[in-house]
Formats: structure tokens, sequence, C-alpha cells
């Protein structure tokens, strides 16, 4: 199991999209950041949910379902090691993922940009599990329902467009029709910025929105787990 | 002592019948072949016997265990190579085989491995610069290191040159020379000729025939020819030889039709007779005949 989740954490390494999912919230980043006010409370939550989404419906899937069309769940079904190991590494592995894309971006954000950082560590942990938690569901139902890798990665960028530009984060949910920023605040993506929107403006997210993250996390594995096939 | 015992194993996808009734059992320490065209239920069959799909019937005994109930136990014992698989693109070739060795309790040592199958110097070439010989070398390196008693190799040398099919041949034979019971998947007569000491004959879900390669030539009972030149001496009277069914004669060519071992009988009573001939030859008989007269049609026809 060690060098299970050593092997797979070299191969992550070598993903070229594992950089892409650091490189480009950190891009964004550093590009709308050389214009906002010290002290801002709107451009890390938005960073942060671009890298959260990135990792969920783009990394997680693609993998996930690359790794059942090459029959590599397969393969080890036929060893002394259960292929949901192999699952469980990769869900552990993307989630370091995230925490590291997160977390270069806080530093960054925090440090250079000069952005405002909450201080509020609590809510901010609950939040980042929960949005962290309703995306990888839904990475994970992709992973289940797509045929193949390049299928996954297609319906993950698919998604990713609508689901960022309800979240408001293509632009600021005041410059969107009402009727879609009203619901793009109840989309696992909305949920999740507009509650580390919350942490950063120094309240407490709302109870409302962690649940909604809540019931979509366990909702969409629930139906990600029936859908999973192994082969 | 059998390794392996299947009885009467159905398994069906939907409304396809794939395996209607497939028994046999497997030796310790042999080469068993499982020889069939395209589509005859060949992976189904061994993947059931590895315990990777579940059969809808009969019964199946994997070293004494039961592949759906005790297969956490079988697992340890067992290495398999798939027909339809790959590795992932960036994995090195070394950390492949040690991953694979760290799934097993007593695994081999994975750097003889490498040297035994030609793959020392592609130690850090990842899979997916790998040639189709060397993917292919490494599949079977993957299904050795967990130093198991039986093998299953799924269309061992699919993808491979004349030459690296050969070198895998040798590197087979020594594998069932350590001990090893090896089952052998496969669609190629001259691979099954060379290897197995026992094959059984798929067609169309069920088995048509299992013996020796050599048992299942001699078994058929088609006619052959054997041809030569008259060089000396008077043409002797063969038509009434055991098993010769006709003599034609063209100038000095003589065509002599038969069924079983008539060459023999004729070879002799030419010597006796002192009848010098030149250009003798007798065809040979193959698995391919073999395989039409089991089955009433050509093995290159069903492909
Ligand atoms: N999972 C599946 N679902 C539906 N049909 C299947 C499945 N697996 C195999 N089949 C069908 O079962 C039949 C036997 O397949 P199998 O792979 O066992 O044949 P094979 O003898 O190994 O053939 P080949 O020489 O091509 O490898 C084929 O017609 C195949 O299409
Ligand atoms: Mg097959």
């Amino acid at each position: 199991m060690t060098k299970l989740a050593v092997v797979e954490l070299k191969l992550l390494t070598r993903e070229p999209g594992a950089i892409f999912s650091l490189l480009i919230p950190l891009f964004i980043l550093v590009v709308f950041g050389s214009s906002i006010e010290p002290g801002d409370t709107v451009l890390l939550p938005m960073a942060l949910a671009i890298a959260v989404g990135l990792v969920g419906l783009y990394m997680l899937p693609t993998t996930m379902a690359t790794y059942r069309e090459r029959g590599i769940l397969r393969r080890l079904s036929t060893t002394p090691v259960r292929p949901g190991n192999l699952l469980v590494v990769q869900l552990i592995l993307q989630l370091v993922l995230a925490l590291t894309a997160c977390g270069l971006l806080l530093a960054v954000g925090g440090t250079v940009l000069g952005a405002h950082l909450p201080t509020g560590v609590l809510p901010g942990v609950l939040t980042f599990l929960l949005g962290t938690a309703a995306m990888f569901a839904v990475g994970l139902l992709i992973a289940a329902l797509a045929p193949n890798g390049r299928a996954a990665n297609g319906i993950g960028v698919l998604l990713y467009f609508p689901m960022a530009y309800l979240a408001g984060l293509m632009q600021p949910t005041d410059q969107m029709p009402d009727i879609l920023a009203r619901i793009g605040e109840y989309t696992p993506l909305g949920a999740f910025r507009q509650s580390l929107r919350d942490v950063w403006a120094g309240g407490a997210p709302s109870p409302l929105l962690l649940g909604v993250m809540a019931a979509y996390a366990v909702v969409i594995s629930i139906a990600a787990a029936r859908f999973f096939r192994w082969e | 002592m059998a390794v392996i015992e299947v009885t009467d194993l159905r398994k069906r996808y939907a409304d396809l019948t794939v395996l209607d009734g497939v028994s046999f059992s497997v030796e310790e320490g042999e080469i068993f072949g499982i020889l069939g065209p395209n589509g005859t239920g060949k992976t189904t069959t061994v993947e059931c016997v590895e315990g990777l799909r579940r059969p809808d019937g009969g019964s199946i005994k994997v070293l004494g265990l039961d592949p759906v109930k005790d297969g956490r136990k079988l697992r340890e014992q067992i290495g398999v190579q798939l027909q339809h698989t790959q590795l992932p693109e960036n994995i090195k070739v070394w950390e492949a085989l040690d991953l694979y060795a760290s799934f097993y309790a007593n695994p081999r040592n994975w750097r003889e491995l490498l040297e035994e199958w030609g793959l020392a110097d592609k130690r850090n070439a990842r899979f997916g610069k790998l040639s189709g010989g060397q993917k292919q070398r490494l599949f079977i390196a993957l299904a050795l290191v967990g130093n198991p008693r039986v093998a299953f190799l799924d269309e061992l040398t699919a993808g491979l040159d004349p030459q690296a099919r050969r070198t895998t041949w040798e590197l087979i034979k020594q594998v069932r020379a350590s001990g090893v019971t090896v089952v052998l998947v496969s669609h190629f007569m001259d691979e099954v000729e060379e290897l197995c000491d026992r094959v059984a004959v798929f067609d169309r879900g069920t088995i048509v025939a299992i013996d020796t390669p050599a048992g299942l030539v001699d078994g058929i009972d088609a006619e052959h020819q054997m041809r030569f030149t008259l060089m000396a001496g008077d043409m002797v009277e063969l038509g009434g030889l055991p098993g010769v069914t006709g003599v034609t004669r063209t100038g000095n060519r003589v065509v002599v039709t038969g069924r079983g071992d008539f060459a023999t009988a004729v070879t002799a009573e030419l010597a006796r007779h002192h009848v010098l001939v030149s250009d003798l030859r007798i065809d040979k008989r193959t698995l391919d005949d073999a395989f039409v007269a089991l089955t009433g049609r050509s093995f290159d026809s069903t492909h």
C-alpha cells in the first residue's frame, strides 16, 4: 500500500495535467492580483474554487477513467491487492494535489499580492473539506459514467465551464443576471465559492450552503458508487 | 496431481452463450494450451479460472481453491498476463516490477526477471516508450514476479516478430523447467505445437478435443499424399500396402495417397525392391488439418 502510494505520487508528478491544475489558478491569481487593493476578499476565494474545481472535474475523473480503460484495475484484481486500494490512494493524492494548489495560492496571494487571509481557521477548513468533497463526488460520478479517459476528460471540461460560470468564477456575481447568480449559489462550485467568500469576509459560512455542499457530496458519491464499473 | 479442474463451465452474456459446458484439467508442471479461433471463449474460460469473471454454471478448482470464494488466497499463488491490458504511460519498467512484487508475500527478485526477460537496459524506460515486444515481455515478467505456482498467459506472443516469438518460447520452456504450471491461450498453431504438453481445442464455446499436439495430428484420419521421382529400378506395386488408397504415375513422378502411417510402409517396400527414388516428399499434417478434421471448417476461415 505504501509502495502503491509512492508510485502513484510519482506518476502524478509526471502528469502534465497536475502541473496545469497548479499553475492555471496561480496564473489567474497573479494576472488579476496585480490590480487588487490590499486586503481584497474576492479574488482568493475565486482562485481557490477554480483550483479545487480543476482537480475535481478534470484530474480525478480523467485519471480514474483512464485506469479503468487501460485495464489497470482489472490487472490489479488478479493480484492479492484489491483494486479498491488504488482508488483510495488516488483520492488521497488528488486531495493532496488540491491542498497543494490551494496552499500555493494562499502563499502567493497572502504575501506577494497582499490579499486578505481569513482569521477563522476552522470555518475555512470545514468549507474547504465540504467543497472539495462535493467537487470530488462530481468527479467520481464522471469517472463512473465515462466509457474511457478521453470521454471523462471531455465531460469534465464541458461541465467545468458552465459550473464555473454559474459559480461566479468567470465574472463577479453582481454582473450576472440575478436569476443565474441565485441558481449558481446552490451549485457545488457556487456554494463553495460563496462559503469561502463568507469566511474571507470574516463571518461564518451560511449553514444552508454548507449543508448544500454536504448533500451534494453524499448524494453524488452514492450515485457514483452505484454506477461505477471496474471494467 | 491436477492443479486446475474445470467441470461443465458455462457462461453467457445477455443472449450470447459463450461457454457451453467446458471441462478440462491441468496437471502440475505442464504447459497446457487453450487453442481456438477468435471469439470462441478462450479468454472467458481462463478469466473464470482466474476468478476475474463469475461463471454461470459448473465448478472450478485451482490448487484446491474456489476462485470466487477463496480468491484472495488463490491470487497469492497465480500469476496472470491479461490479453487486453496496459500500464500507466509514465510508469518506469523497474517501478512496475517493484510495485507488483510488493503485492505478494513471497515475490521473486524482480532484478533477476529484468535480466531474464531482456529488459535490463530498459529498466528506466517508461511504459509508453516501450516497443510492442518489450511491453509484452514486461507483462510476462509481471505475471511471474509473484513467484506463482500457476501462470496464465493470454496471447503470449501477440504483436511479436518471429525472432522475438522464438526467444519468448525458449523462456517459457524455462518457466516450465522451474516447476511452474503454465496455461497458455493462443490462436497460433505453431506456438501450441512448439510449447504445449497438452492442448484443448476450442470451437464455439466448447472443447472439441484434448490431447498432445502430436496426438491431435495423429488422430486425424484424413487422406494425405507422398510424392517422389523414380531414379533407378522398376516401379513396384504399392496399391496393396496397408493404408494406401491410390497411386498415380506421370512419367517418373509418383504420387501415393493414403491414410495413417502408410508412408513408412511405402518407403520400406521401395527399399526392399531396391527402387531408388529422389525428391521424396510427405505432406506434413499439422494442427491446422486436425482442426479441420475436428470442426469441419478451416481455422483461418473463422478469423
Ligand atoms: N464482457 C463481455 N460482454 C459481452 N460479450 C462478451 C464479453 N466478453 C466477451 N464477450 C464475447 O464472448 C465471446 C468470447 O470472447 P472471448 O474473449 O472469450 O474469446 P477468445 O476466444 O478469447 O477470442 P480472441 O481469440 O479474439 O481473444 C466473443 O463473442 C465476445 O464478443
Ligand atoms: Mg482472447
